[in-house]
């Protein structure tokens, strides 16, 4: 509801006008609701053991759909890090500090800690500044295709120069 | 949808003229003369539980998508607030806007990619789980130990 009026006020176009009112003319109200069809859809293709049509191994990929599923990756990623993190405080003996020093003992090497340092910060600035873009578009900004892959581009380029400024710190 | 209005501009030979004049929900289509059979307009099913069944729908959606952007913004702002004033106030923020977020996010997760009524309890019922767990063990962190602002600090000090 909130997209049509959103792209009637950016057509210009008032309600009043006639052929607007062919929004309802020809509508006709389903019984069910788009969850409940969603459900009958899935449990029929289901229950006749339907192969899934190919997608994603046929369709060309494009930057918009690498950085879409990356977006979702580091999320899942940061998630479970922080899960896991969280389990370990629970319940492995000891404390904080001393851990880091175990780990620091292991004498990597600067560049190797240096690599961890951007292992973390890569993952944290592109989900923060694709989620950025996320809100962007969640006020209906930057839809047309050359400022989609304009801003892509932008948070691409700004997470890789943040990630390398965060781990040299 | 703004796809769709996208294309009419993209798209100068061989659309539709109706298409221009065309509503998102509801776009009436004139079925060609060869079908005489049908020579009404066709009825366009759309989905009505939001706007016309103001009974039956809920807005609980919606308000979910709008808690989401919300909390999305309040932790972009936590960053700059943990970095240059750490606290146990912010460690304990810190620790529950993500643990929410993180809880949201990975539930559109999975309402993305699991079907199916028992499946889908049992894959929310794991998640609820997971979170419970993640927001005790970063609140027992921030009691316990160093707390989350510090242990980022001395993480990166190394």
């Amino acid at each position: 509801m909130a997209l049509l009026l959103r792209t009637f006020a950016r057509q210009g176009v008032c309600i009043s006008r006639p052929h607007c009112s062919v929004l309802y003319r020809h509508a006709a109200p389903m019984g069910t609701t788009a969850k409940e069809e969603m459900n009958k859809f899935w449990s029929k293709n289901a229950k006749l053991n339907r192969p899934m049509s190919p997608h994603i191994t046929i369709y060309k990929w494009s930057i918009p759909m690498m950085m879409s599923i990356t977006h979702r990756g580091t999320g899942v990623g940061l998630s479970g890090a922080i899960s896991a993190f969280a389990l370990a405080a629970l319940v492995l003996p000891g404390n904080y500090p001393d851990y880091l020093d175990m780990i620091h003992s292991l004498s990597m090497g600067p560049y190797l800690i240096g690599l961890a340092k951007f292992g973390i910060a890569f993952p944290v600035s592109y989900h923060t500044l694709n989620g950025i873009r996320h809100l962007w578009w969640d006020l209906g900004k930057g839809f047309r295709i050359p400022e989609v892959y304009r801003t892509g581009y932008t948070v691409i380029g700004l997470s890789i120069i943040a990630s390398i400024a965060l781990a040299s710190l | 949808m703004a796809a769709i209005v996208r294309l009419s501009s993209v798209c100068r030979r061989g659309v539709n003229p109706l298409f221009y004049q065309s509503t998102l929900l509801a776009r009436p289509l004139v079925v060609p003369h060869k079908c005489q059979e049908q020579p009404h307009l066709l009825t366009a099913r759309i989905h009505a539980s939001q706007a016309l069944y103001a009974s039956s729908g809920s807005k609980a959606a919606s308000l979910h998508w709008t808690a989401e952007r919300v909390l999305s913004i309040l932790l972009l702002s936590m960053g700059p607030i943990a970095y240059f004033n750490p606290s146990p106030v912010v460690d304990y923020s810190l620790a529950a806007a993500l643990t929410l977020h993180g809880h949201w996010g990975i539930g559109q997760v999975l309402t993305d990619y699991v079907h199916g009524d028992t499946k889908v309890k049992m894959a929310n019922a794991g998640l609820f789980l997971l979170s419970t767990i993640t927001f005790a063990g970063l609140c027992y962190f921030n009691y316990n130990d160093v707390g989350i602002c510090k242990a980022i600090a001395l993480l990166w000090s190394k």
